[in-house]
């Protein structure tokens, strides 16, 4: 698949990026090889029945904590980072 | 500075402790050309004393690894004023033992780049050459070690970040099994592959420093019990019936159309390293593996890595940290903050992991490369059925000159092999082992999944073959 201008727009838009017309041209310029590159992959064959490996190895195991409250760091130095705040409130613009 | 852990936590024993801070904090502020640091902590001191080695050792630490109270950008726009309210578990760990962390040190913008150029304040330089890169993401963390600045320093390896930028810069990179080391804390790139690890001047020093720090840890549930695993014990001084293996296709110079130099002169100084190994008993045979599957690490490493991180760095809003974008609407304002602080690199990144997470594609690229990840750790996982491990070269050639980044090619097998290591959380370590216009190159050792000790044990007994345990930089003329 070739992507166009608008197409890459419109995936940078999804991520809330905003593009400028020269790097819009560049994601172009770059894509050309990484289909190249990609397709490498499809090289590969007989991988119908392989199954997809989300984690480096099968050993993993998950185990829960018990459901017991644990000290949690307080109000006052989570929004120590938050630039616009209203006592516990993070101010935004409205949106309703 | 250029003194191993062993022999600082000696001097300190004898009361030397706080000019040893001192002395660290004065040379990273005197390395400012080379832009190691994002961040120095002039207050940096030993106010924990312990009765173990790294107390009162000075180190540095990676910028996307949270330090409490002490900004942590990972070298991007986007977290430049981002200071954390508590501490990645390593840090915690490495304080409550005394360790002294003295600064935050210059990485590739979020972690997504290898050559060290892609930070939000610069350019990393060699110590060797500061015309050429340290080599990335752990860029400014292997050049202040190299040069001498602290004994050791944190990083993360999500690719080769941290095995590359130690070849490079001629120091030794750890990159521990998956799960060894806890990973809270850490700005999460792409989380199947992400790692925390060491760079040091000798492989000992990497078995103290991550003793300390492994460890389960109920804040990461992909931290593993290494309990029985003790880095510093196993090291021994003779080996015994090991066997390696390396992979024709890559180390074979016959395997390559139109070889370079350089590429010529890494490939000997390969093979000069294997007759090492055979020097102190270790058996070394050598193994093919199928080219089109070597061929597909690149592209295999970048589906999964951008996808993962297109997802991961989602959270980079300028909402509830970093600096706050303009706009009317909460969408503006994001799209403000992101379009600012992303650099182009990035962004670019963001649209291709984008563009595989889309419905459409999922299938078609970003499933398919998951199963490429599984027949590659299940071909070296085979391997280690029958071998303790692989012996490669780092790269085919030294580090690169910094204006000749762009022209460097992306799909060389030799180039990204040290992929599987993250593929299949294998333990991976990266040691000097010679020098190319005047530049170190590096040699490395993967070995199976918690076999860290062993791995560790053949890299101290190699290294000791070798002049080049515990150099400093000297800048090239």
């Amino acid at each position: 698949m070739e992507l166009n201008k608008k197409q890459v727009d419109n995936l940078a838009n999804k991520l809330l990026i905003g593009l400028t017309d020269e790097e819009n041209k560049m994601v172009l310029e770059e894509f050309a090889e990484i289909q190249q590159s990609i397709d490498l992959i499809n090289e590969i064959e007989n991988i119908d029945n392989v199954e997809p490996m989300t984690h480096p190895y099968d050993l993993y195991t998950a185990t829960l904590r018990e459901d017991e409250p644990e000290e949690s760091v307080s109000l006052k130095e989570i929004m120590q980072n938050v630039k616009q705040s209203d006592g516990r409130e993070i101010k935004v613009p409205k949106t309703v | 500075m250029s003194k191993t852990i062993e022999s600082l936590a000696q001097e300190i024993q004898n009361k030397k402790g706080e000019s040893i801070i001192k002395e660290a904090i004065a040379k990273a502020k005197a390395s400012k050309e080379y832009n190691f640091f994002v961040t120095i902590d002039e207050n940096a001191s030993n106010d924990i004393k312990t009765n173990n080695l790294l107390s009162g050792i000075p180190f540095a630490t990676k910028d996307n690894l949270s330090t409490k109270g002490i900004l942590s950008t990972a070298s991007s726009n986007t977290l430049k004023d981002y200071v954390p309210f508590f501490d990645a578990t390593v840090i915690t760990k490495l304080k409550e033992l005394g360790a002294v962390n003295i600064g935050k040190t210059t990485m590739d913008e979020l972690g997504m780049g290898g050559t060290g150029t892609t930070a939000a304040t610069g350019v990393v330089k060699n110590p060797w050459d500061k015309t050429r890169i340290t080599g990335g993401s752990s860029a400014g963390s292997a050049g202040c070690v190299a040069s001498g600045i602290v004994p050791f320093a944190l990083g993360s390896d999500t690719g080769d970040s941290i095995r590359k930028p130690a070849a490079y810069c001629g120091v030794v990179g750890y990159k521990p099994t998956y799960g060894l080391v806890s990973r809270y804390g850490l700005f999460a790139f792409a989380s199947s592959l992400d790692h925390v690890g060491t760079l040091t001047r000798n492989v000992k020093d990497a078995a103290i420093v991550v003793d300390a720090i492994k460890g389960k840890d109920d804040k990461d549930m992909t931290s593993l019990d290494s309990s029985d695993i003790n880095l510093v014990a196993s090291l021994t001084e003779k080996l015994d019936n090991k066997k390696l293996c390396y992979i024709k296709e890559i180390c074979n110079i016959e395997e390559y159309a139109n070889p370079s130099e350089d590429l010529k002169y890494c490939l000997n100084n390969f093979k000069e390293v294997l007759k090492k190994c055979e020097q102190i008993g270790i058996e070394v045979e050598e193994v093919s593996v199928d080219k089109s599957l070597l061929a597909a690490i690149f592209p295999t490493y970048r589906i999964i890595s951008c996808a993962e991180a297109t997802s991961n760095y989602s959270n980079l809003t300028g909402i509830i940290f970093g600096p706050r974008g303009q706009g009317k609407t909460v969408e503006d304002i994001m799209m403000d903050h992101r379009s600012k602080g992303f650099c182009s690199l990035i962004k670019r990144r963001f649209i291709i992991g984008s563009y595989i997470l889309q419905k459409e594609n999922q299938e078609k690229y970003f499933k398919k490369a998951q199963k490429v990840r599984r027949l590659i750790v299940d071909k070296i996982n085979d391997l280690f059925t029958k071998y303790d491990g692989l012996i490669l070269p780092c790269s085919g050639s030294c580090a690169p000159k910094i204006v000749k980044i762009k022209d460097q090619k992306q799909d060389d097998i030799l180039e990204n092999h040290l992929a599987i290591g993250n593929f299949g959380g294998f333990p991976s370590i990266s040691i000097p082992c010679g020098f190319l216009h005047n530049l170190p190159i590096g040699v490395n050792i993967t070995g199976k999944v918690l076999d860290d000790a062993n791995v560790l044990n053949i890299a101290y007994n190699l290294e000791k073959t070798m002049n080049y345990k515990n150099q400093i930089a000297k800048e090239q003329k």
